[in-house]
């Protein structure tokens, strides 16, 4: 196994490699001069090019991009931030994933845990009037599109209930977790975004489950374990589930590394001081040291956890061989 | 003769699910209309600019009679201005102030001013009327407030306030103010030419859904909103499906460095957050001559979506090439290439069909997504942009422009998620419902 991950940890070096690559290239490659970006249109050519050499634009994009794995490679966050002078990257970045993850963390198990449950009722009642109207539902909260669930929810959620209780139960914006309490605080800024988030994913969710389901389901152990009398309920919810856990557990799994990416419409538009509207100021800014160090430490994430899924795949299916 | 592929199982299959049949039928009826925009320009990005009347009028239902006098205002307010500009520009004035095909009347323009003095003598009437009863009702309370004791300010203005809306609100509902409005708004109809066949209808068709805040017509840019959202779905699914595919089949049929190449270029591509991607990309564009243009669109959604069918494909390939008849092919002694492209290919043709519906109905949720960022379609109407325009009205409590574009958006959506299910169901033997 030690040799499995070690070959994998080997090989994901040239993608690393190229992701930094990819990303800087995009950036900086043929687009417009992020100079002209901090100093306007009409600036003199001294400033810009004293702006260029301050940022280091002006040495050869290689330069750049050695310079720039250098500080990757040795955990140096410490470049300036270019959009918030006086900040460094690694402060932008560690204040801002608190907010995120406060609100994705919740949505991910609470839309986790309510899918497979609709999932499961769908699969155990497969064909049958519940399946179809919980399938027809799924499929119907599939094609609004997620602004329209924002929209919505933030004008009968934060709007409309404050009428209709007399007193602010969801705050309509913003993020002030100093004022109240944790839980009170969590409530009025995270809750109305959390739960928006959860109605979007429910409707994915809950057809993949059930899809996992229904094809353990046609599996040739289970008529095995009717056959030696095993009843319905049984044969559904310990050997079906079983089963049933491992493509399920592997989706979680790789939905884990864009926890800390969190939703950008959701902080966008409820204006929650977080990772994804960072990033957004970060790219509207042209910060470029934001962008790259942010999709550097995603990029090891995403690919740890994308090791880590397949040796957990082996430890939990003996069928499957790491090689 | 039907041709080869309608007499397949799978397309047997597929044809005998009436509601699969049925969102065909749909998108046809929605690639019709797209493609009469798009080539016989039966819609002008100038029409869905064009004013047809006064702001925030909505779909159905009564509209409050305080709006009704506001829009009496705005009509009245705006010939006005024309009328009394300086002789000479008084003509072109008047010929701008036409809401699509209503014109202004063609009768002489004493006789309008006359008119327009009139409207303007019963509106004041009718507008005084409320102002008067509002303010009494809203004194006489705060009075009454103020006498038994209520400190609280703003509880004051609040209750008052409910009084003078309840005022008011029986004062609109009295059958006198009823009719002296119907009569008003009657005159100010009279200024228009009156319309007649052909154009009373299409005249109809704009005013159906409602106005948005600046007057124009929601259902002209919900419908005009089909030719953006075919266009970036077909452009943008049919390039990644096709480039993705053949990338996916190549490094699996070939193998070796090509493989590993497609496999590190799809591992590449997809360790970026593909919405981080998609909004780079369109950052790039801005300030350049393409920035108006679909081009960035297309560019972002095109790197960000050919990876799902190259991962599929390859899978796919990887099986296929071990099979017997590409075995045979071999051994007759056909060329590499030639296997590819005549008996690879073909046999991943469902996925690259399933996989085409699938990136549709994301191209048309990410162009929302990125038009309501600022970064998308410009210049021009999508449902992202009525979207994005909608959200300072819904709350105020208007819907019409969102709930015209969620209902025009959700049956192209809906028609193509049951369409991939159908498809999936029909063609891929692994695939169980």
């Amino acid at each position: 196994m030690w040799n499995y991950i070690v070959r994998r940890l080997l090989y994901n070096i040239p993608v690393y490699l190229g992701i930094i690559l990819l990303l800087m290239a995009l950036l900086r490659v043929g687009a417009a001069d992020p100079a002209y970006t901090f100093l306007g249109k009409n600036a003199e050519p001294g400033d810009l090019e004293r702006i260029r050499q301050q940022l280091g634009l002006d040495k050869p994009f290689l330069v750049q991009y050695f310079h720039f794995l250098w500080d990757v490679l040795t955990l140096n966050f410490e470049q300036e931030s270019w959009g918030r002078p006086g900040r460094t990257v690694g402060e932008m970045l560690s204040t801002a994933y608190i907010p995120t993850l406060m609100i994705t963390v919740p949505g991910l198990m609470i839309t986790a845990t309510i899918s497979i449950c609709v999932a499961l009722i769908s699969a155990f009642n497969r064909g049958r009037f519940a399946d179809r109207i919980l399938m027809v539902a799924a499929v119907v909260g599939m094609s609004v599109s997620f602004l329209v669930y924002i929209i919505v929810g933030q004008y009968y959620g934060a709007f409309q209930l404050k009428e209709w209780v007399g007193t602010e139960v969801f705050a309509i914006e913003g993020f002030d977790m100093e004022k109240n309490g944790f839980i009170s605080g969590w409530l009025t800024y995270c809750a109305l975004p959390v739960i928006i988030s959860v109605i979007v994913a429910m409707g994915y969710d809950t057809r993949f489950y059930r899809a996992v389901m229904v094809e353990e389901s046609t599996k040739d152990y289970m008529v095995t374990a009717k056959a030696k009398g095993a009843g319905r309920r049984k044969v559904m919810f310990v050997h079906m589930l079983k089963n049933a856990m491992i493509p399920i557990i592997t989706r979680i799994m790789t939905t884990l590394p864009f926890l800390i990416v969190g939703s950008v419409l959701l902080e966008y538009y409820f204006n929650i001081p977080g990772m994804g509207n960072r990033l957004l100021g970060a790219i509207a800014d042209k910060d470029f040291p934001v962008i790259q160090t942010f999709t550097a430490i995603f990029a090891v994430v995403f690919i740890l956890s994308n090791i880590l899924t397949d040796v957990l795949y082996a430890l939990v299916d003996p069928r499957v061989r790491l090689q | 003769m039907k041709p080869k592929f309608l007499r397949s199982r799978g397309a047997k299959k597929f044809f005998r699910s009436r509601i699969a049949t049925f969102s065909l039928v749909v998108i046809g009826i929605y690639a019709m209309i797209g493609s009469a925009v798009l080539f016989f320009d039966v819609i002008s990005v100038d029409d869905t600019l064009q004013r047809v009347g006064p702001d925030s009028t909505p779909m159905f239902g009564e509209q409050s009679l305080e709006k009704r006098l506001r829009d009496v205002d705005f009509q009245l307010a705006r010939l006005d201005t024309a009328l009394n500009k300086k002789p000479e520009d008084v003509e072109p004035a008047i010929a701008e102030l036409a809401l699509a095909e209503r014109t202004i009347s063609t009768k002489p323009r004493e006789e309008l001013s006359a008119e327009i003095e009139r409207a303007w003598v019963s509106y004041d009437t009718l507008a005084e009327q409320k102002d008067e009863v509002e303010f009494e009702a809203f004194d006489a309370k705060k009075a009454e407030l103020k006498e038994s004791g209520v400190e609280d300010r703003e509880e004051i203005q609040r209750i008052a306030g409910n009084a003078a809306d309840a005022s008011v609100a029986e004062l609109v509902a009295s059958e006198e103010f009823v009719s002296s409005l119907a009569q008003l708004e009657q005159i100010v109809d009279d200024l228009y030419a009156p319309l007649t066949g052909w154009s009373a209808k299409l005249y109809d068709l704009r005013r159906s859904m409602g106005t948005d805040r600046q007057g124009r017509s929601i259902a002209i840019r919900a419908i005009f909103s089909i030719k953006i959202a075919l266009q970036i779905g077909v452009v943008t699914a049919l390039l990644s499906v096709i480039f993705g595919s053949l990338l996916g089949a190549a490094g699996a049929f070939y193998g070796g460095w090509i493989d590993h190449l497609v496999v590190w270029l799809y591992s590449t591509f997809s360790s970026i957050p593909s919405l981080i991607f998609l909004i780079v990309i369109s950052y790039r564009f801005i300030g350049t001559e393409f920035e108006s243009s679909l081009f960035p669109v297309y560019v972002a959604f095109c790197l960000t979506f050919w990876i799902g069918p190259c991962r599929i494909v390859r899978g796919e390939v990887l099986k296929i090439k071990e099979l017997e008849y590409v075995q045979a092919a071999t051994a007759v002694g056909f060329g590499k290439f030639y296997i590819l492209l005549k008996h690879v290919v073909p046999n991943t043709m469902h996925l690259m069909f399933i996989n085409f519906s699938l990136l549709f109905i994301g191209a048309i949720k990410s162009e929302v997504i990125l038009s309501f960022l600022g970064l998308g379609v410009k210049n021009q109407p999508s449902w992202g942009i009525m979207i994005r325009d909608s959200a300072p009205e819904v709350v105020n409590g208007f819907f019409p422009q969102l709930g015209a574009a969620t209902v025009f958006m959700f049956i192209l959506v809906i028609s193509f998620n049951i369409l991939s299910d159908a498809l999936q169901d029909a063609f891929d033997p692994k695939h169980v419902s």
